[in-house]
């Protein structure tokens, strides 16, 4: 989507400060902001294989070290390696001249055209029976990994017994009775001392790493050859295969692809999903798409005057209304300064609002008492606002002002139709002919006048800002689309200062 | 080089609307699809036997500055079995056999290209360079390898290409024989 919204040059300001293109913010319906990636959690939904599109669930994906094992990755050039059927006549009997024609695999990379002949594997007789290169170190690794699963075992258990040792307070039989656990245990006839099952069977520590004194000298040919760069291979190979990396071009071998993931975003405010995608990895849709692009007004800019230092130039915008419903967009002066507690205030009270609304919702009707109750409804009144997140000051200096106009202008709502229908906008909207220059279906193409600051040196970049305000219907509780006015604040880069005439 | 002079051998299939411009000779077996582009302003253009030139390519003979008050005119030689994928721009003034020029990738006058080199798709070589042998250039900043063994060739392609294009389009007539080919070489 990058490339339908960039460049980047209109950006809209999250709650947090942090300025981000449309593309790049999620719009909670449930709180009315924009959120951006910082002020949602993000959570892993399920692991595939981007190649094979298999699921794997995230457990064996761990055992896998997040690789798929069936996919494998060029080590050249990190594209996915493709098997090629490649016959080879073997005769199966040496005193038979007649020749059976065997269909083998081998491995091709179509970008770099690196093959698996290339380094000598032999061609298999089945698509995945590749064989992986053994780690020299497997051993090595595994034995300080134990060791070191031990430790965190014996640390936990540690703290266990703490933990009980803090809570005897209350006298045991064995206590009065005089008999300690240990001769009781002897009598029933188990062993009298009472480890936990794992700590039992203790791996054996490694053996340290030795540093060793004596260096072999570096070969000699290093200094009398020519380096052959073909021959070397790049950081990006060898960081492809950490456990060998590999120095020489014909060590390289196929390495399994890394899985990806999908993942779902939440609002770190209210605990709602924001973006939810479906779970087959096949689909690239969402069962949750609230993406700002969405809900608020998309602005371009069309058109901008040549900008020169204190004077006014003519700035055309496009507002594109995504929504399904009428919005009215108006502009207010930006304020970067105050520190924003109105804005807190305002977002409590259309919390308070909110929250009222839902329980005359839950309470008013007797259709949902006796019916079953709405999922969303009910979830609606239980959830309160988790964190408040405070708001942020936005670090953009602005160096040209924005003449705020006074008029508002309607929006019309999107209509997919409206592309292949003909018969023209027939909607009778009055406009301000000063504000608004051309509308067409939810399209409004927006004058306004732009000065830049006097005294700024040639070459500037010019930036703008303003606060939108437009009419956001919110359709999450059916009964009644209700209708906040949301803010949102808006920096356009304008360009460069050019000379003053 | 305003006269057109176009050598095509028996064998060769070349369509009526590719753009040849100047003395160019083209070899048996060769397709040349239409919207092609093949200029030789500077000298003439050899290509060799069964090459495969797709759509939108453009082959321009060009000398480079500092090469352009020579005496005898140079010759464009591209060797035979080279593949020339869909819009990619070739000067190289030597060109050996069996290469692979992908899609949209661009190769300089200063670049001498030996046997069975791939070009990756938009990859741009401007400097002056001899390719050597089997090389393969390829991802977003001309990495190179050597190859083992040379590209594969496009046989199949090529012949199902001879039977179907001049079913659509218009085809330039062979007007050479090869024995008086040979013979002018």
């Amino acid at each position: 989507m990058a490339h339908i919204c960039g460049p980047e040059v209109v950006k809209y300001a999250c709650h947090c400060g942090l300025l981000r293109s449309i593309s790049q913010l999620y719009f909670c319906r449930h709180c009315s902001k924009v959120r951006c990636s910082f002020c949602v959690c993000h959570e892993v939904d399920s692991i595939f294989c981007g190649k094979c599109s298999e699921n794997i669930p995230s457990a064996e994906a761990r055992v896998k070290k997040n690789r798929c094992s069936n996919c494998l990755v060029c080590p050249s050039c990190q594209q996915e390696l493709w098997p090629r059927v490649a016959a080879t006549k073997t005769s199966a009997n040496p005193d038979e001249p007649k020749q059976v024609v065997k269909k083998m695999h081998y491995l091709l990379c179509q970008f770099c055209r690196w093959s698996s002949r290339d380094v000598g594997i032999p061609d298999q007789s089945s698509v995945t029976g590749f064989p992986d290169r053994e780690n020299v170190y497997a051993n090595r690794l595994q034995e300080v990994l134990d060791a070191y699963k031990a430790v965190v075992l014996a640390q936990k258990q540690a703290k266990e017994n703490e933990k009980k040792k803090q809570r005897k307070k209350y006298l045991s039989y064995t206590d009065i009775t005089g008999v300690t656990a240990a001769a009781l245990r002897k009598r029933i006839g188990l062993p009298a001392d009472r480890t936990h099952p794992l700590l039992k069977n203790k791996p054996k520590k490694p053996d340290n790493a030795v540093a060793v004194e004596e260096v072999d000298d570096l070969p000699e040919e290093l200094f009398t050859e020519p380096v052959n760069l073909l021959e070397v291979t790049s950081v990006d190979q060898r960081l492809l295969y950490p456990e060998a990396q590999p120095v020489k071009m014909d060590k390289l071998f196929p390495v399994h692809k890394q899985l990806s993931i999908k993942r779902s975003l939440r609002c770190r405010a209210c605990e709602h999903n924001v973006s939810k995608p479906e779970y087959n990895p096949n689909s690239v849709k969402f069962k949750i798409p609230l993406f700002a692009y969405y809900h608020i007004p998309d602005i371009r800019i069309v058109t901008v005057e040549p900008l020169r230092a204190g004077q006014t130039s003519e700035l055309i915008i496009k507002f594109t209304n995504p929504t399904q419903h009428q919005t009215v967009v108006s502009f207010l002066e930006i304020a970067l300064d105050e520190p924003e507690e109105p804005e807190i205030k305002e977002v409590e009270e259309t919390m308070d609002s909110l929250n009222i609304q839902e329980k005359q919702h839950a309470s008013l009707p007797s259709m949902t008492s006796t019916s079953q109750p709405s999922s969303l409804l009910s979830l609606g009144s239980h959830r309160q606002p988790m964190i408040t997140i405070k708001p942020r000051q936005i670090f953009q200096t602005l160096n040209s002002t924005v003449e705020i106009p006074t008029s508002t202008f309607i929006l019309p709502p999107r209509d997919d139709a409206a592309e292949f229908d003909d018969s023209g906008d027939t909607h009778n909207i009055q406009d301000d002919p000063k504000l608004v220059k051309w509308r067409k279906s939810n399209k409004a193409f927006i004058r306004l006048s732009v000065t830049p600051q006097e005294g700024l040196e040639l070459k500037t970049e010019i930036v703008c800002g303003f606060a939108m305000k437009h009419l956001y219907t919110n359709t999450i509780f059916t009964q009644q689309p209700q209708k906040y006015e949301h803010k949102v604040k808006v920096f356009l880069t304008l360009g460069n200062l050019v000379g003053s005439e | 080089m305003s006269r057109n002079n176009i050598k095509i051998l028996p064998g060769a299939l070349v369509c009526d609307e590719s753009k040849l411009r100047g003395d160019i000779t083209i070899g048996a077996g060769t397709i040349i699809h239409p919207c092609v582009n093949i200029n030789a302003e500077a000298g003439p253009i050899i290509i060799g036997d069964s090459c495969l030139i797709e759509e939108q390519v453009s082959i321009t003979h060009r000398l480079p500055f500092d090469q352009q008050e020579k005496e005898n005119t140079p010759v464009m030689i591209i060797g035979s079995h080279n593949v020339f994928e869909v819009d990619c721009t070739v000067e190289a003034a030597k060109i050996g056999n069996s290469n692979v020029f992908e899609a949209k990738c661009y190769v300089g006058p200063r670049v001498t290209v030996s046997n069975g080199c791939t070009i990756g798709a938009g990859c741009r070589l401007t400097e002056e360079q001899i390719l050597k042998e089997n090389i393969t250039v390829f991802g977003a900043d001309c990495q190179m390898r050597e190859a083992i063994d040379v590209p594969a060739k496009q046989t199949l392609q090529m012949d199902t290409l001879m039977k179907m294009l001049p079913n659509y389009h218009h085809i330039k007539k062979p007007n050479k024989k090869t024995d008086a080919f040979i013979k002018q070489i």
